[in-house]
C-alpha cells in the first residue's frame, strides 16, 4: 500500500509540473495571437482590417492579408519555409502592411474574399482592391517575385 | 414539427423511463409494480431505435430532402454506397448511431441476467440513464428535422438535389471509420455502469460483467482509430498517419485508459483487494475520456481540421463530463477512504502489483501528455483569448513528452510480461542492464535518428528544453524493445507448452497483443524518422511522358494526365429513351434535358440541338438563333412531332443547367524510378468538390517489410505545371502488422470462455 502511494503522488507531482511549465512556455513562447496581434512566421500580423487599410492608405503601401488556421498542418510549414524565408520576410516587415485572419474567427471576411481553406494571401491597396491572391502553401520561389511585383506596383503609382 | 422520425424517439424516451422508474423501484422500495415491463420494454426500445437508424438510412437512399440532414449531407448522384453512409456523416447522425448502440447493449444486458441480481440491475440503471440522456442529445439535434423548421423554407417547397458530401468523405474510409468509432464509443457504457455500480456498494461480479464489452470496446475503437490512421494515410495527404490532430488524439485517450484498465482488471480478477480502485476508477475515467472525445468533435472549442463545428449540444455534454468526473471522483476517494488500512506482508517495491501498478501509472500518464497537449491551448483561448501553440510545431510537443514513458512502459513489459518470484532477483538485474543500456543509447550520436527532426525548420525554435529532449538518439528505444520482445517469446512458448486448450489460447492471444505493440511502436518510429521527401517538385505539363531527374537519383514520368467527374450528371425531366419508346403520349406536353452533344443553326429559321441523356439522345427544334454550345446542359419542353423518322420535340422554352459535376478529379499517372530503375507507377488525383479538396496520393506499397512505399502527393494542376511531392515511407509495413496483430490477439483472448465459478 506505502509503495503505490508514494508512487502515485510522484507521478502526480510530475504530471502536475510538467502541466504548469507546458502551460507557461506556451504562454510565453509560442503565442500566436492576442487580442490585436498575430504572431506568425516571425512576423507581426494586425488582427484589424479596418486599421490596416486606414494605415496602408497613409502609408502608400501595399496590404498583405494572410489567411491561416491553427489546425493548418501545410500553415506550419508555409509560415516557416515561405514568409520565414529571409529575403521575404524583409520586404513583408518594411514595405507591406501586414493583416492576419484567422479562418476559425474571420469568416466573414473570408466569405468575402472568397477564401475556403488555409493557407491564402491577398494583397491589398489602400482602398481595398484586391491586386493579387496567392494560394495555397507555394514555396519562396514562387512567392517572392509577387511580393516584389506588388510593392513595386504600389510605389509606381 | 412532430416528424415520423422524431415520433419513435420522443416514444422511446418514454418507454425507456419507464424502464428506468421500474428498475429505481424495484431497487430502492423492492416494489414490483413495474418490475414484468422492464426488459419487454428495453427491448421494444432497441428495437425502435433500430426502426429509426433504418427508416433514415431509407430517407438517405431515396433522397428525400426534405429532412435538413439529409439535404446537407446527400445529393442524388451519389452512388448507393455514399448515400448510406451519409447516415453517420454529420453529428445528428452520429449521436443516433451511439444511442442505438447503447441500447442494443442494453438490451444483451437485460437479456443475459434477467436483472436477478443487484448488480445487473444497477448497472442497468445506469446504462438507462445514459441511454436516456443520449436520446435526449439525439432529439436536440435530431437527424429527423424537416426543412419546413428552417426560417427561409417556404412550406411545399423540395429542393431538387442536396448539397452533397464533402469530398473528403467520398472513399472507403468514410464508410468504415465512423461506426467503428461511435460503436466503440457506445459499447464502453457497461463496464462504465458496472465500475460506477461496484464503487457505490462494493458489488461483486462487476469486472466479469464488463469484461467482453471493455474488449470489445478495446478492439473496436483500436480498430477504428488505426483505420482512421490509414484513411491519413492513404487518402488525406495529411504527411502520414498519425498527426496529432485535436480530434484524433481525442479518441486515442480514452483507448489509453481502457489499455490500463484490461491490465488492472488482469490482476483484480485473481485477487478481488488487488486494484480494488484502480480497475474502477480506470474504466471511469475511460468513458469520461469517450464524453470529453465527443467535446473536441463536437463543441466548436477545438480548433481541429476535423471537428463537426459550432453545436447545441455543447454544454450538455461538457455538464455530462463535469457530473460523471466528479461522481466518480468522490465515489473512488469514498472507497479509498474506506478501504481498511491492509496489514499485508510489505513485499517491498519488486512486487508483481507494485510493477504492474507502475505499468498503470504509465497508461495514465501517456493518456494524460495527450489530453493536456489538446486541452491546455483551448483553455488559454478561452480564459485569456490568447491563441498559443504548445510547440513550435505540434507534433513535437506529443513526440517529447511520449518518448521516454514509451520506453519505460517498454521496460515494464519486459519485467512483468514473465514475472515469476522465484526468479525476481535475476530478473532484476537482467532490468537494470536494459535500462542501463537505453540510457547509454540515448547519448549516441547518429546523422538524423533523433527524438525531433533536427533538419526541420521548427528545430530552431524548439526552446531548451525541447531541444535538449528532442536531442536523444532513438537508438535508445532498442534495448528495451529487443528486451520486451524477448520476454513475449518466453511466455509465448511457456503457454505453447501448456496442454490446457484453454489456457494455451488465452496465452497466445496475449502474447500476439503484445507482439503487435512492438511492430507498431517499430513501424511508427523507423518509418517516421526515415521517410525521405522532396517537395516542390513542378513538372510542366508539356513535358508529358519524359522521364525528369528531380534530384537525389529519383525520377519521375508523369505518362498520361486527366480530369473527370466523380459522380453522373443526373437530368431532370423525362429519360430520352422513355420518349423515344412512346412518342405519341408526349405530344402535348414533356420535358427532357440533356447535354448538348450536337446543333445545327439555320439563321433565323430554328436551331437544331441534339440533347443527350444517360439513357439516349434526340433532336430538339427551337424557334429562331438560339445560342448554344456544345457540352453544356440544356432543359427543354415542348411537344413531339412524331411524324418524322425520328421522333423530335418541338420546343417551347429551354433553359441552360450546370452539367459539370459536383466533384471534378484531376489525376496524373505517374512513373517513379530511382537510379532509372522503375521503383513505383501509380495514379495520384486531386479531388476538388464540396467543403475543399482532398488529395489522394499515388501508393506504390512495398511488399518486404523493411521496404519504402513510394508515396507521391499532387496537389492539382497550377500554373501549366504538375505540383508533386515524392517520399519513400520505409518500414510502414511493420505497423499495418501490428495493427492485424492487434486484432488477431484480443480476438483469441476474447473466444476463450472465463474459467467456470467454483472450477
Amino acid at each position: 500500500m506505502k509503495t503505490k502511494k508514494l508512487l502515485s503522488i510522484l507521478v502526480l507531482i510530475l504530471i502536475i509540473s510538467m502541466a504548469y511549465g507546458t502551460y507557461n512556455l506556451s504562454l510565453s513562447q509560442f503565442k500566436l495571437s492576442d487580442k490585436n496581434n498575430s504572431y506568425l512566421g516571425g512576423l507581426t500580423w494586425s488582427r484589424s482590417l479596418d486599421a490596416s487599410l486606414q494605415k496602408a492608405q497613409q502609408e502608400n503601401k501595399p496590404i498583405a492579408m494572410y489567411f491561416w488556421a491553427i489546425w493548418c498542418q501545410y500553415c506550419a510549414k508555409f509560415q516557416s519555409d515561405t514568409l520565414g524565408n529571409p529575403q521575404v520576410k524583409e520586404i513583408l516587415e518594411k514595405d507591406y502592411v501586414l493583416v492576419a485572419m484567422d479562418l476559425d474567427i474571420d469568416r466573414d471576411i473570408s466569405r468575402k474574399y472568397g477564401v475556403s481553406y488555409p493557407p491564402y494571401v491577398i494583397f491589398l491597396d489602400g482602398k481595398g482592391d484586391v491586386l493579387e491572391r496567392i494560394p495555397g502553401a507555394v514555396d519562396a520561389n514562387y512567392f517572392l517575385p509577387i511580393v516584389t511585383k506588388v510593392r513595386n506596383q504600389v510605389r509606381g503609382k | 414539427m412532430m416528424t415520423f422520425g422524431n415520433a419513435i424517439l420522443y416514444t422511446s424516451l418514454a418507454i425507456s423511463a419507464i424502464a428506468l422508474i421500474g428498475l429505481l423501484l424495484k431497487d430502492r422500495k423492492n416494489n414490483e409494480l413495474l418490475t414484468k415491463l422492464v426488459s419487454p420494454a428495453i427491448i421494444i426500445v432497441a428495437g425502435l431505435l433500430t426502426f429509426a437508424y433504418l427508416l433514415l438510412t431509407y430517407y438517405f437512399v431515396a433522397s428525400d430532402f426534405t429532412y435538413e440532414y439529409v439535404w446537407q449531407y446527400s445529393s442524388r448522384d451519389l452512388p448507393l454506397i455514399y448515400k448510406i453512409s451519409g447516415t453517420w456523416a454529420g453529428q445528428p447522425g452520429t449521436y443516433l448511431l451511439w444511442v442505438w448502440v447503447i441500447f442494443l447493449s442494453a438490451a444483451w444486458l437485460a437479456q443475459t441476467t434477467k436483472h436477478a441480481t443487484p448488480l445487473a440491475r444497477r448497472t442497468q440503471i445506469i446504462t438507462l440513464a445514459i441511454g436516456v440522456y443520449f436520446i435526449v442529445l439525439t432529439l436536440i439535434q435530431t437527424p429527423f428535422k424537416s426543412i419546413y423548421e428552417l426560417a427561409d423554407v417556404p412550406p411545399g417547397f423540395v429542393p431538387a438535389d442536396g448539397s452533397g458530401l464533402n469530398a473528403l468523405l467520398i472513399n472507403f474510409w468514410m464508410i468504415v471509420h465512423p461506426p467503428l468509432m461511435f460503436i466503440g464509443y457506445a459499447t464502453i457504457t457497461i463496464p462504465f455502469a458496472a465500475a460506477i455500480v461496484y464503487l457505490l456498494t462494493k458489488e461483486d461480479g462487476w469486472e466479469e460483467l464488463g469484461r467482453q464489452w471493455a474488449r470489445f470496446t478495446w478492439l473496436i475503437l483500436g480498430m477504428g482509430i488505426a483505420v482512421g490512421g490509414v484513411w491519413a494515410y492513404v487518402v488525406l495527404g495529411w504527411g502520414g498517419f498519425w498527426a496529432w490532430d485535436p480530434v484524433e488524439t481525442a479518441s486515442f485517450i480514452p483507448w489509453l485508459t481502457l489499455t490500463g484498465f484490461m491490465h488492472a482488471a488482469a490482476l483484480h480478477r485473481k485477487n478481488k483487494t488487488t486494484f480494488s480502485i484502480a480497475a474502477p476508477m480506470l474504466a471511469a475515467v475511460t468513458f469520461i475520456l469517450v464524453l470529453y472525445a465527443a467535446i473536441v468533435v463536437r463543441s466548436g472549442l477545438f480548433n481541429s481540421v476535423h471537428a463537426f463545428g459550432d453545436t447545441s449540444t455543447g454544454t450538455l455534454l461538457i455538464s455530462s463530463v463535469i457530473i460523471t468526473g466528479v461522481v466518480s471522483l468522490v465515489l473512488g476517494m469514498r472507497r479509498y477512504l474506506e478501504e481498511p488500512d491492509k496489514v499485508e506482508e510489505d513485499k517491498g517495491f519488486w512486487s508483481k502489483t507494485n510493477i504492474f501498478y507502475v505499468t498503470l501509472l504509465l497508461f495514465v500518464i501517456l493518456a494524460f501528455i495527450s489530453f493536456w497537449g489538446i486541452t491546455y491551448p483551448v483553455f488559454i483561448q478561452l480564459t485569456q483569448g490568447f491563441k498559443v501553440n504548445v510547440a513550435s510545431d505540434t507534433k513535437n510537443f506529443f513526440n517529447v513528452w511520449s518518448y521516454p514513458f514509451t520506453i519505460l512502459l517498454m521496460l515494464a513489459l519486459g519485467f512483468c510480461l514473465n514475472y515469476k518470484e522465484s526468479e525476481k532477483e535475476k530478473r532484476k538485474k537482467t532490468l537494470f542492464i536494459v535500462a542501463a543500456l537505453s540510457i547509454i543509447a540515448m547519448f549516441l550520436r547518429t546523422e538524423t535518428f533523433y527524438v525531433l527532426d533536427h533538419s526541420s525548420p521548427f528545430w530552431v525554435r524548439e526552446p531548451q528544453i525541447y531541444k535538449l529532449m528532442g536531442s536523444i538518439s532513438v537508438i535508445s528505444i532498442f534495448p528495451s524493445l529487443i528486451y520486451a520482445t524477448a520476454a513475449i517469446y518466453q511466455y509465448l512458448s511457456g503457454y505453447l507448452k501448456l496442454g490446457n486448450a484453454r489456457v494455451r489460447i488465452k496465452g497466445i492471444g496475449i502474447a500476439i497483443v503484445h507482439i503487435a505493440v512492438i511492430f507498431t511502436l517499430f513501424g511508427a518510429i523507423i518509418s517516421s524518422n526515415f521517410t525521405y521527401t522532396n517537395q516542390g517538385i513542378n513538372i510542366p505539363l508539356e513535358e508529358k511522358g519524359v522521364l525528369l531527374d528531380v534530384g537525389d537519383g529519383y525520377g519521375i514520368k508523369v505518362v498520361d494526365y486527366s480530369t473527370r467527374s466523380l459522380t453522373e450528371t443526373s437530368y431532370s425531366g423525362t429519360p430520352i429513351a422513355d420518349v423515344l419508346a412512346n412518342p405519341s403520349l408526349f405530344e402535348k406536353d414533356v420535358t427532357i434535358s440533356g447535354k448538348v452533344t450536337n446543333f445545327n443553326s439555320s439563321g433565323s429559321h430554328g436551331t437544331l440541338v441534339e440533347l443527350t441523356d444517360n439513357s439516349g439522345s434526340m433532336w430538339v427544334v427551337f424557334e429562331g438563333n438560339v445560342p448554344v454550345t456544345v457540352n453544356s446542359g440544356l432543359t427543354a419542353s415542348g411537344r413531339i412531332m412524331s411524324g418524322f423518322e425520328k421522333p423530335v420535340l418541338i420546343a417551347r422554352g429551354a433553359d441552360e443547367f450546370d452539367v459539370s459535376g459536383k466533384y471534378n478529379v484531376q489525376s496524373v499517372q505517374l512513373e517513379v524510378y530511382e537510379n532509372h530503375r522503375k521503383i513505383g507507377s501509380g495514379v495520384a488525383e486531386y479531388l476538388q468538390g464540396k467543403g475543399g479538396s482532398g488529395t489522394f496520393p499515388m501508393i506504390a506499397p512495398s511488399i518486404t517489410l523493411f521496404g519504402g512505399d513510394v508515396y507521391v502527393i499532387f496537389q492539382g494542376v497550377g500554373g501549366g505545371a504538375v505540383p508533386l511531392t515524392l517520399k519513400i515511407v520505409p518500414a510502414v509495413n511493420f505497423a499495418w502488422i501490428g495493427i492485424i496483430l492487434f486484432a488477431v490477439g484480443i480476438i483469441l483472448i476474447m473466444a476463450v470462455k472465463s474459467k467456470p465459478k467454483g472450477g
